[in-house]
């Protein structure tokens, strides 16, 4: 977005305690998220499952450059990426987020894909939410949706399928239910493990994905209003917001007109 | 640019961002009053397509009557096949039909042959008399049939069975069942009319890809063509009288018509960018031109904006979430994701402005979410081009959902199932024969250029 004639910043989000914070910083794209662990490429395409390491994207169209399509401006206008550019598959991902002090929710994750990512498909339900888009761009936005603070391999995990289990309490190990059982705690290393890749399909190589984040730091992650965190009634700029909006779409969309500049 | 809002006026720029018409009377853009509109409208409600090519291969192989829209293979009779050479003699059936329509006709050329296609136009007076827009199917089917029954001397004497056969190819189960088969050989450009449902949908009922083809994909033309006929849905079910007269101008003005440039200035902004940015860029671009203003700040510092001209700032959304599709869609080059921009778009501006409407208060998000969970594997479902515009998915709303589908669908290079190569192909070849669609956002600005003296500012 470019630098305009009026003094405007994006606000993102209402409110002044640590959770209406902490979503302002996730959906914000010009602030960094911080790192918490690495994962190589090569581990990221086996989680995914799409293809083997090492082979080829396949295609569902040739190159842009080499397709002839009818004169349009507004496609020489918009830049594609890497992947529409190359005709690469759509492929997904599709994270499940626990109900226990998760670092991001399903809809905090839309937004934040709205905010941060380019060509993306996105749809979100209760417990998870899935997002598609070109197979290499998809491998590009996993370094950041695995390594920094909106992953924690407890409590969110990958899910192709066999979503259910976000709102069921935690295992004896402190991990989110799976009916597949994907990963597991490997005791030794304090990690959590992926045995499955995100399709429940046994991987030959188990996927480290570094370790569970601590009580403390779950709850200092939260992005939801909770009774033992920041509780409903701390919310006020957010339930102003809400309600306002609530009452201005009545309004409008019943007659237009109505709306004044006092409301 | 300073955007004159109480005056009533708006700017007009093609997708160059060249300055089309100036200081156009928001009147001059309704379909009651813009004579480009009118000849489209008309053109939509009188014209049909005949495919010589698909009868012809029914007629070979005995198929009728079929109920599926992909398969359309449930019925073979080849004992009943007829191998009659149609396409060779388009030429004489173009004339016999060409005999008994434009008899009727003010002297304009209502029948044309396009290499396997007729394209058929019913005479201006026969509509005006007409309770309902069904001759351009009737008209044609009956029309068809008989030149074709002259043309291979096909009568119950001579050929029994082979006159079943053509009726059956031609008309499907009809009137056993009130539709004719999908994609049968005669096909009009908007949907048969006793299966619309919805006062006032006729003009939507459109499938997303032939509009997509009529423009040749070309996105802004999509979108304006797609303007037309919501906008005229829009009058036609009497949502668009009193109250939101200027609700709907306003709105087809910007995100239809590209008034004062503002999709293509939010397009060219984010070019690079995402569909947040959009958001941001649109507010803005509200704070800069007066139609938004802040109304108080809260303790977090976080800003409560107002808007004197809701009607306005409404149009500043629907301009901004077709430029959240171009934006998202241009990137990706693929459509599937035109309802998640729908969906969850508002969202961004309820946020950011303290609660100011999202584009059509809310109804663009509501119809947005439902049409996602309808083209994802949450739900299976469709492409977004093989929907009709009044289709009980993509249909409510105030026609400011449609132009956004169709844009996603010109931006689309090849990822889509139901692609309008597929579903469309016939409507990429009858567009060389209608000049009149070409270039519509730019028509649609002259049209109103010319007339702007004449109607009345509001």
């Amino acid at each position: 977005m470019a630098a305009g004639k009026v003094k405007y910043e994006p606000q993102i989000y209402p409110g002044k305690d640590e959770t209406s914070e902490r979503r302002r910083k996730l959906w914000d794209k010009r602030r960094k998220l911080a790192k918490y662990r690495e994962i190589s490429d090569d581990d990221i395409t086996r989680l995914l499952g799409h293809r083997a390491v090492g082979a080829l994207y396949p295609s569902v169209h040739p190159p842009l450059e080499e397709l002839i399509e009818p004169y349009d401006p507004i496609k020489n206008l918009v830049v594609p990426t890497p992947g529409a550019r190359a005709g690469d598959r759509i492929r997904f991902v599709q994270f499940a987020d626990s109900f226990w002090h998760p670092p991001i929710a399903p809809y905090g994750r839309l937004r934040l894909y709205f905010n941060r990512l380019r060509g993306i498909d996105v749809v979100a339900y209760s417990g998870r939410c899935i997002l598609e888009m070109r197979e290499r761009d998809l491998e590009a936005a996993m370094k950041m949706l695995l390594e920094t603070e909106i992953f924690n391999p407890a409590r969110t995990a990958l899910k192709g399928i066999t979503i259910h289990g976000h709102s069921l309490r935690l295992d004896e190990d402190g991990l989110m239910f799976d009916a597949r059982r994907r990963y597991i705690l490997d005791k030794a290393s304090g990690e959590v493990v992926y045995i499955k890749d995100q399709m429940g399909r046994v991987l030959d190589n188990p996927v480290p994905v570094g370790r569970p984040l601590s009580e403390e730091e779950c709850r200092k992650l939260d992005l939801a209003y909770t009774w033992d965190t920041h509780p409903f009634k701390s919310r006020t700029e957010v339930l102003e917001i809400i309600s306002r909006a609530a009452k201005l779409r009545v309004l409008a969309g019943f007659n237009p007109e109505l709306l004044t500049e006092e409301m | 640019m300073k955007v004159e809002t109480r005056k009533g006026t708006v700017d007009l720029y093609d997708d160059l961002g060249n300055c089309v018409a100036s200081e156009i009377p928001l009147r001059a853009l309704s379909p009651l009053y813009n004579p480009y509109m009118r000849e489209v409208l008309d053109l939509f409600k009188r014209l049909a397509v005949i495919d010589l090519g698909k009868l012809e291969n029914l007629m070979k192989k005995g198929m009728a009557g079929w109920e599926t829209a992909v398969g359309q293979d449930e019925n073979k009779m080849p004992w009943y096949g007829r191998d009659l050479p149609l396409v060779d003699r388009a030429k004489e059936i173009t004339e016999r039909i060409r005999e008994k329509v434009e008899r009727h006709g003010d002297g304009e050329q209502l029948v044309e042959g396009a290499g396997r296609y007729i394209i058929v136009k019913v005479p201006r007076r026969m509509m005006e008399i007409s309770a309902s827009r069904d001759p351009a199917l009737t008209w044609t089917s009956v029309a068809l049939c008989q030149a074709v029954a002259e043309t291979f001397n096909l009568t119950p004497e001579t050929d029994p069975d082979g006159c079943n056969m053509l009726k059956g190819a031609v008309f499907g189960r009809y009137p056993q069942s009130p539709e004719f088969s999908p994609g049968g050989p005669v096909s009009t450009f908007l949907k048969q009319s006793n299966t619309v449902d919805g006062l006032g949908s006729g003009f939507k009922a459109i499938m997303v890809n032939h509009l997509v083809a009529l423009c040749n994909k070309r996105t802004l033309d999509g979108v304006a063509l797609a303007t037309i006929l919501e906008q005229a849905a829009q009058w036609e079910m009497g949502n668009a009288l009193g109250w939101f007269e200027r609700y709907q101008l306003l709105g087809s003005a910007y995100q239809g018509f590209n008034a004062h440039n503002l999709v293509l200035d939010l397009v060219k902004e984010n070019r690079e960018g995402t569909i947040g940015d959009v958001a941001y860029s649109v507010v803005r671009r509200a704070l800069e031109d007066g139609v938004i203003k802040v109304k108080k700040t809260l303790p977090s510092g976080y800003k409560v904006y107002s808007t004197s001209d809701y009607s306005l700032w409404n149009a500043y959304t629907c301009a901004a979430v077709l430029a959240a599709v171009i934006v998202n869609v241009g990137a990706s080059r693929a459509a599937q994701s035109v309802s998640t921009v729908l969906g969850y778009f508002g969202d961004l501006l309820l946020m950011e402005t303290g609660g100011l409407p999202d584009p059509d208060a809310g109804r663009v998000e509501g119809t947005g979410q439902g049409f996602a969970f309808y083209t994802h594997s949450i739900y299976g479902g469709a492409g977004p081009g093989a929907y009709t515009l009044d289709h009980v998915i993509p249909r409510h709303g105030s026609g400011f959902v449609g132009p956004c589908i169709v844009a996603g669908m010109c931006l689309d290079s090849g990822t889509q199932l139901f692609s309008p190569e597929m579903t469309s192909a016939s409507y990429f070849k009858i567009r060389e024969k209608l000049p009149l669609l070409h270039d519509p956002l730019k028509k649609v600005a002259e049209a109103a250029e010319r007339i702007k003296g004449e109607v009345k500012r509001e």
